[in-house]
């Protein structure tokens, strides 16, 4: 709502457009007496205004029907009546308004001014568009599904709410030849979003830009330079599976399938890995799993069942030297670890990579020590594999172990209790 | 049954329906001297079906005109909405709201004037979803209301004018394109252009409303 003092002169952008317009009179028909139609006019029409800014506006009647004056007229602004001492008689068929330090419109489609009848009924009505130029847009990023098309979003400028409807337009062109393109699909990833869907070039770079335009100005983005082929993105990578490593109880094994778009291109590409507790939000997330289609997860608790995703980096793609952009993470694949009546460690990580927090040094000091073997003492059918299944067979001579205590303890109890030695 | 109505040319005839909608249809039918008629097969149950159809299409497009409406004034701002809101009643070219008698005429009359008003609404329609892109470009529901209430008012449209071929009653012969509209759009004053919509949607409520009603006067089990 405007503040209640008259101002200074009023700062109306444009003048008004003509009144009677044509379409009222192929729309509406002609008038008739006793219809309603426009028996006033305001002035001005449609203006647009900075926020802050000022308006003297004016409501006079047609002497429709004869003798009408201005007397008992009143404004309202949104449905709102506004402070009598706003409005003054210019003479007998005006009354004045001024408006000072206006609030952003309301609406987009425009703040409703109206001037009434003593007995309430509807002489005339502006609409009103208060607000701010657009900003800069700025944090532009864009990216390459598969290299076959182009996405970008942007931020709207620093103030963001200008109170008009603002118009963005995502412009692009070669860097160097080539006219200005515009891009026509908006709003696909966000309400700052435009998509090109094709004919876009590989090895030669765009320059891409965005500009903003409302009723009060224009602004438009720095320019952002880029080749396709540094900003590609693919798709998760299909047909994960997680599955028990026999029965090994703090490991699970989790395969998967190349990228299908681009499968022909990845030899470079990065895949990561996360996963978590079935009933727990924390993910753990395994990187650099380099350019492998499995992996397996060690330091698991037994027992309990994991969700596992997998997304990739289409890294390296024809050469290019940039990061390259992670896909979205695959759908969720769960799979339990067997159980275990001893308790288990708490971390984990991808094998032959990384390995487990708390053994990790453990088993990169035994990756070290194989290769030493395979070298100098001819043992070449040793592997993480056999280690493994001696691991297996130790849980079970462990099992068996206490099974065994459990019976010689009772064994020894029992002689305790014998006859005395 | 059977005398001549003041009023009708010859080969006109009015439908009455002194206890049954289904008893008057069968008078209907004999008068218009289908060949059909004497078949074994009788035409009634399928202008019944259609008629129960157009029913069911109008009462449907009833709900969706006032959800319009409401959607529309929502995007306007106040005052527009607001209890007690009474904009001018702009005359609208081609197109009133259905007069007082309405209801007194008989129903092919009235089904008539449905059909004319149906057939007046689709460009007004589409003058108001063009305007409205302009002042509110966000508002995509709304933009898509006012597209389907065009479509939709068409479709009733030609249903109607299927159930008044189909019960023998006269329709309108084709009216011109009013293309003046469209070319005029960008230079109404933005108050008057909000108006206007409000009184398209309004209009549209109205008829679809109106046509309901109307044929609900023929629908099996509709009021004597």
């Amino acid at each position: 709502m405007p503040a209640g003092r008259p101002g200074p002169a009023a700062q109306s952008a444009r003048r008004p457009p003509p009144l009677l317009p044509l379409l009222l009179l192929c729309v509406l028909g002609a008038p008739q007496a006793g219809s309603g139609a426009d028996t006033a006019v305001i002035s001005p029409q449609d203006p647009t205004l900075l926020i802050g800014s000022s308006l003297q506006a004016t409501c006079s009647v047609h002497g429709d029907p004869p003798g009408a004056t201005a007397e008992g007229l009143y404004w309202t602004l949104n449905g709102h009546r506004l402070p009598p001492e706003l409005s003054r008689m210019l003479n007998a068929s005006t009354l004045a308004l001024a408006l000072a330090n206006l609030n952003g419109s309301r609406q987009q489609s425009g703040d409703n001014l109206v001037c009434h009848a003593r007995d309430g009924s509807i002489l005339a009505g502006s609409c009103l568009y208060v607000g701010l130029p657009p900003e800069k847009p700025f944090n532009i990023s864009c990216w390459s599904k598969n290299m076959k098309d182009l996405t970008c979003r942007w931020t709207p400028g620093a103030r963001g709410e200008t109170f008009l409807h603002t118009n963005y337009s995502l412009k692009y062109k070669l860097r160097w030849y080539g006219q200005d393109n515009t891009c026509e699909e908006y709003h696909t990833v966000g309400p700052h979003s435009c998509h090109i869907p094709k004919d876009l070039a590989l090895f030669t770079p765009y320059e891409i830009w965005v500009e903003a335009t409302n009723r009060l100005g224009s602004a438009r983005s720095d320019v952002l330079t880029l080749d396709i082929l540094d900003v590609v993105t693919t798709d998760p990578p299909p047909e994960v599976h997680v599955s028990r490593v026999g029965g090994l109880e703090d490991q699970l094994s989790v395969r998967w399938v190349s990228p299908p778009a681009l499968k022909d291109f990845l030899f470079q590409a990065k895949y990561q890995i996360r996963y978590r507790v079935e009933d727990s939000v924390d993910w753990k997330v395994v990187d650099d799993v380099s350019n492998q289609t499995s992996c397996r997860l060690a330091g698991l608790k037994p027992g309990t069942v994991y969700f596992v995703q997998v997304r990739c980096n289409p890294f390296g793609i024809y050469g290019s030297k940039k990061a390259g952009i992670w896909s979205e993470w695959s759908h969720p694949t769960a799979a339990s670890t067997p159980r275990s009546e001893r308790p288990g460690p708490g971390g984990g990580a991808c094998e032959p990579r990384g390995g487990e927090p708390s053994s990790g040094p453990v088993r990169r000091e035994l990756k070290q020590f194989l290769g030493w073997l395979k070298k100098h003492a001819y043992c070449s059918n040793l592997s993480f594999r056999l280690y493994d299944q001696w691991r297996a067979w130790m849980q079970k001579s462990h099992k068996t172990r206490n099974q065994d205590e459990g019976i010689l303890s009772s064994g020894r109890r029992g002689a305790a209790r014998g006859p005395a030695r | 049954m059977g005398q001549n109505l003041p009023g009708l040319k010859g080969g006109e005839f009015r439908v009455e329906l002194p206890g049954s909608g289904r008893a008057s249809l069968e008078e209907v039918v004999k008068k218009q001297g289908d060949p059909q008629a004497d078949s074994s097969i009788s035409p009634l149950p399928h202008l019944e079906s259609k008629i129960q159809q157009t029913h069911s299409l109008a009462r449907l497009l009833t709900k969706y005109a006032e959800q319009l409406l409401q959607e529309y004034v929502q995007h306007q701002g106040d005052p527009f909405g607001l209890p007690g809101f009474s904009p001018p009643r702009l005359p609208v070219a081609d197109l009133s709201a259905p007069a007082p008698g309405h209801a007194g005429l008989p129903v092919p009359e009235r089904l008539r004037l449905d059909e004319a008003a149906l057939a007046a609404l689709p460009p007004l329609l589409d003058v108001v979803r063009r305007r409205q892109a302009e002042l509110n470009p966000r508002a995509l529901r709304l933009l898509r209301r006012l597209e389907d209430a065009a479509r939709q008012a068409r479709a009733l449209g030609a249903a109607v004018e299927a159930v008044l071929a189909a019960l023998g009653a006269e329709t309108r012969g084709p009216r011109p394109e009013p293309a003046a509209i469209a070319a005029a759009t960008v230079t109404a004053g933005v108050f008057p252009a909000k108006v206007l919509g409000l009184r398209v949607c309004g209009l549209y409520r109205e008829w679809v409303s109106r046509t309901e009603a109307d044929l609900g006067q023929l629908a099996p089990g509709g009021p004597a």
